[in-house]
């Protein structure tokens, strides 16, 4: 038996505490904590409301903020407070369920372009169309073929956003490929599937990570742009995008109806964009290295 | 004289160079260009030579890991470079290999037992509870303590990461490793930890090694018999001594020239014979390649490729003003 | 001999996650006119730490000199601002690094870049500073200098670029050149001709040259004087054919006989002797090292080397040692 000759590196052992990872990472703290506010407000909705966000009141119309009215109210009487509320709750979901829905679509995508190269080049060409039409246009295309609702304004949203993820996956995985310890996995005798598995999914997860949150963001703004444009989700659903429609006529005698969504649309996408910044910032291994 | 675990007959690879807004192919990198060569059981032959000449590619294509252009590669007297990726895949076992980066040839993801048990459970050799068993042995055997197994590559030091290499090698009892480069990325001190340990397991076990490596001293160290190569071709192969006390290829004098010894006396007698770069492998020089720095070269070499002749039994050299027999006598310079 | 730069006590030390790293733990050293010095050790041992400490380029957000003073000339360097620095580094005091490619800026031609080194720090017109970069790369040696000046670092081999490299780090006649691993990255034949241009260029030029490499065989066969580093400190300096005669610290006795050997005819038969290793791993530099850095790895290590760092000890004609148990 060879003698123990070498004494492994001790790993210097860290305590979790709360003060210094937020010391750490700052952006990602702080973005965190916003979005995790933002989502309870939504889940919680009816206990925040002060008003029943559909309920029409037009003596109350176009009233500035107040103590009653905290954020005015809009043409129709109702209460923008609590029409705001609820319009995060279409903003996140769309957010949300675009981000995930389009991670997966291009994480399976993006891997397989990386890998085999038959399908890679039609994928590719496919994916580089899709790019070069307007995200907006291709979702009110894709929305006027159907009924309007939220299934298709996230069905609409996320067409256009999967080949922005299948572009980073494949470039990470054609970046592992060439990677010795994946050389060093064939020559082991590791087989394709296991490959994938085991040695380039895990890889590809954090740079996905990343780039899922950047799509969320996006996908929030285009699905506002698709209200407002009335091609989003019904009108008489309260989302910021409606809101900041139907405000819009009236801006220059009750500019509450429109700003206080767009501030609140515009904070939530700070805040996952925070959020994603800090995580590149802190998954990216060249980057952490130099810390 | 058994079968050589690994014959080479012929190899070539050459890399398609891509240009144009077509990418088609518009030349080629000549990196490996007709190279034969054996090794045999328990034996290290060495592969010599400065970064382009093709010793790396020919590690690659040995592992099959690239294809090669042309040529036969024989493990254990079958030809495998016709071999689909399912029936390659039976080989592999038998022929294992050494990175040079121990930093990035592991997966910064997966703890150190599971990189080196991943052969064994590939090959199906142990399950389980077997597999860490057999782990912890190999752990033991590099030097490294078994309860390591659950630290990842990053908590390694490069020393023990290319004993972590090293163990996974070894885990499916193979007869050939390839190692290329596997001690030029350590500290001095490290290295001989490493070199020592190689040469140990090939006594034990009768491992043959494909060593490639631009050191001359680490060559000398380990190998058996060593091929010197430039610009895709083997230019001399000889045994170890012979090759240090009697080289007979220009270039092969150029690097012994050229290594740096410590030793502060020696610098007031070296004469360094070549001067210049190493021509791109995309544009060799036609004829002998090395003709455009060799001291030595006379017309005929410009345009005629010398063959790899055996001078004398188990000296091969490749060079037109090294007849057969023409003995280790100096070269003069004329023309 | 008067020396031109004086490094005392250095202290260079980084934040890290895991704690202030001693990178440099109180070096002194002295580099004469004109003289060839080498400082030799494993990585981590601080050896490229010390050369950017007497640049001053330690990146100021997480890394600092904590202690000590490096004077060049009779100035005191560690308290010169930032500007005054600029006007130093790479006129009076210039440095070649291991990555020709990456010190060269890509989409600038060679003659430009080292002409605009030459305007910056002698104030000369374009012209003649366009003249001195001709100059200077006919005295590196590249073959038809004037077209090569018009060239782009990317058309140049890598012995090339660092040939270009030198000719630059020249350019300005400077008193002091720090060579960091510069031939680490170019293969033997290369690497044995940038080595002697080195040296010829050093005796024609009178500059003096701090060589920082992990290469002994470098060491031996181009500088006069040696310091050798472990772990953030100096543990032996001697002139070069002392210390390789009669290396005196055990660390250095332990890498002399752990690196194979071209030069000795040992294997007559074709065996392979044993290399000595030396076990175990550099300290790690986050915890105080009491006593000798390298007492945990030293075969003759007493408890007083665990407990007291050594003192330097004279064995006669420049050669000094840190170690208690060594015997002149």
């Amino acid at each position: 038996m060879a003698v123990i000759t070498d004494d492994l590196a001790p790993s210097p052992g860290r305590r979790f505490s709360l003060a210094t990872a937020i010391r750490r990472n700052p952006t990602i703290a702080f973005g965190g904590v916003l979005l995790a506010l933002l989502i309870v407000m939504a889940v919680f909705a009816p206990l925040f409301a002060t008003h029943d966000p559909f309920k029409l009141s037009p003596v109350n119309r176009l009233r500035p903020p107040s103590e009653r009215w905290w954020f005015g109210s809009d043409q129709f009487g109702r209460d923008v407070f609590s029409r705001t509320i609820y319009g995060a709750r279409v903003s996140l979901i769309v957010g949300l369920s675009v981000a995930i829905i389009s991670s997966v679509l291009g994480l399976a995508l993006g891997l397989a372009c990386g890998y085999f190269k038959r399908i890679d080049s039609i994928v590719m060409r496919i994916m580089d169309g899709l790019m070069a039409i307007p995200s907006i246009l291709l979702a009110i295309a894709l929305i006027t073929l159907a009924r309007p609702g939220l299934g298709i304004v996230i069905v609409a949203i996320i067409v256009p956003e999967v080949p922005r993820v299948v572009r980073v996956v494949r470039a990470v995985v054609l970046s592992i490929r060439g990677q010795p310890y994946i050389e060093s996995a064939i020559a082991g005798g590791t087989k394709n599937l296991k490959l994938l598995l085991r040695h380039v999914l895990p890889n590809t997860l954090a740079p996905l990570i990343v780039q899922s949150t950047y799509v969320c963001a996006s996908g929030m703004l285009i699905e506002a742009s698709l209200s407002f444009l009335g091609a989003g989700v019904p009108l008489e659903v309260p989302s910021w995008g409606n809101i900041i429609s139907q405000g819009k006529t009236f801006f220059q005698i009750a500019p509450w109806t429109i700003l206080i969504p767009g501030a609140f649309l515009a904070v939530t996408v700070l805040a996952v964009n925070l959020l994603g910044d800090g995580l590149r910032d802190r998954l990216d291994p060249r980057l952490a290295r130099r810390l | 004289m058994s079968a050589p675990v690994l014959q080479v007959d012929g190899l070539v690879k050459h890399f398609p160079i891509l240009g144009g807004l077509l990418q088609r192919r518009v030349g080629e990198v000549r990196a490996v260009d007709g190279v034969s060569f054996a090794i045999a059981k328990g034996e290290t032959l060495g592969l010599v030579g400065e970064s382009g000449c093709g010793k790396s590619t020919i590690g690659k294509t040995v592992l099959k890991l690239i294809e090669p252009t042309a040529g036969r590669i024989l493990l254990g007297g079958e030809d495998v470079t016709k071999l689909k990726p399912g029936a390659m895949w039976q080989h592999r076992r038998h022929i294992q290999t050494i990175f040079q980066d121990p930093y990035s040839s592991m997966n910064p993801r997966l703890a150190a037992g599971t990189i080196v048990g991943e052969p064994l459970e590939n090959y199906g050799i142990t399950r389980g509870g077997e597999t860490s068993e057999r782990v912890a042995q190999l752990f033991q055997r590099v030097g490294l303590r078994p309860d390591a197994m659950r630290k990842y590559a990053h908590e390694f030091s490069g020393g023990q990461r290319q004993r972590l290499g090293i163990a996974k090698a070894l885990s499916v009892n193979p007869e050939l490793i390839v190692a290329d480069e596997p001690v030029s990325a350590l500290d001095v001190s490290v290295q001989a930890q490493v070199l020592n340990l190689l040469i140990d397991l090939q006594e034990e076990y009768g491992l043959a090694y494909l060593f490639i490596s631009h050191d001359l001293a680490v060559m000398r160290h380990i190998s058996h018999r060593i091929a010197v190569m430039y610009l895709g071709r083997i230019v001399e192969l000889a045994t170890k001594r012979t090759l240090f006390t009697q080289p007979l290829h220009p270039y092969t004098e150029a690097l012994l020239s050229a290594a740096t010894a410590p030793d502060p006396r020696r610098r007031r007698t070296r004469k360094r014979i070549v001067q210049g770069d190493v021509p791109s492998p995309a544009r060799p020089p036609p004829g002998c390649h090395f003709h455009t720095r060799c001291p030595y070269a006379i017309a005929e070499c410009k345009v005629t490729a010398p063959p790899l002749i055996e001078v004398a039994p188990g000296h091969h050299v490749a060079c037109l003003r090294r007849p057969v027999g023409g003995g280790p006598q100096p070269l003069s310079v004329s023309g | 001999m008067s020396a031109i730069l004086e490094v005392r006590d250095l202290h260079t030390q980084f934040d890290t996650l895991d704690g202030v790293v001693r990178a440099v733990d109180g070096v002194s050293f002295d580099v004469a006119r004109g003289e060839t010095l080498g400082i030799v050790g494993e990585s981590g041992c601080g050896k490229s730490v010390t050369a950017l400490s007497i640049l001053r380029l330690i990146p100021p957000e997480t890394g600092r000199i904590a202690q000590g003073s490096i004077r060049f000339e009779g100035t005191e360097l560690t308290a010169l601002g930032e500007e005054e620095m600029k006007g130093l580094r790479g006129h009076r005091i210039s440095m070649i690094f291991q990555e020709p490619m990456t010190s060269l800026n890509p989409v600038l031609t060679v003659g430009t870049q080292i002409a605009e080194n030459v305007v910056r720090h002698m104030g000369v017109p374009w012209s003649a500073a366009r003249e001195r970069a001709r100059e200077m790369l006919d005295l590196v040696r590249i073959a038809d200098a004037r077209r090569r000046l018009d060239e782009y670092p990317h058309q140049l081999s890598g012995g090339m670029r660092q040939r270009v490299m030198i000719a630059m780090a020249l350019s300005c006649d400077p008193q002091v050149l720090i060579a960091d691993e510069p031939t680490t990255a170019l293969d033997v034949t290369i690497q044995a001709q940038i080595l002697d241009l080195m040296i010829e260029l050093k005796e024609k030029t009178g500059t003096a040259i701090v060589l920082i490499t992990h290469d002994l065989g470098v060491v031996a066969e181009t500088t006069e004087r040696v310091v050798v580093m472990y772990a953030g400190r100096k543990v032996e300096e001697a002139p070069v054919e002392a210390l390789f005669d009669n290396p005196l610290h055990p660390y250095t006795r332990g890498l002399m006989r752990a690196i194979p050997r071209l030069d000795v005819e040992a294997d007559a038969a074709g065996t392979r002797p044993r290399l000595q290793e030396i076990p175990g791993l550099v300290p790690i530099l986050t915890r105080p090292i009491v006593g000798c850095a390298f007492a945990a790895r030293c075969e003759l290590a007493t408890d007083r080397c665990r407990a007291t760092p050594p003192p330097f000890v004279d064995a006669g004609g420049g050669h000094t040692v840190a170690c208690w148990e060594v015997t002149l």
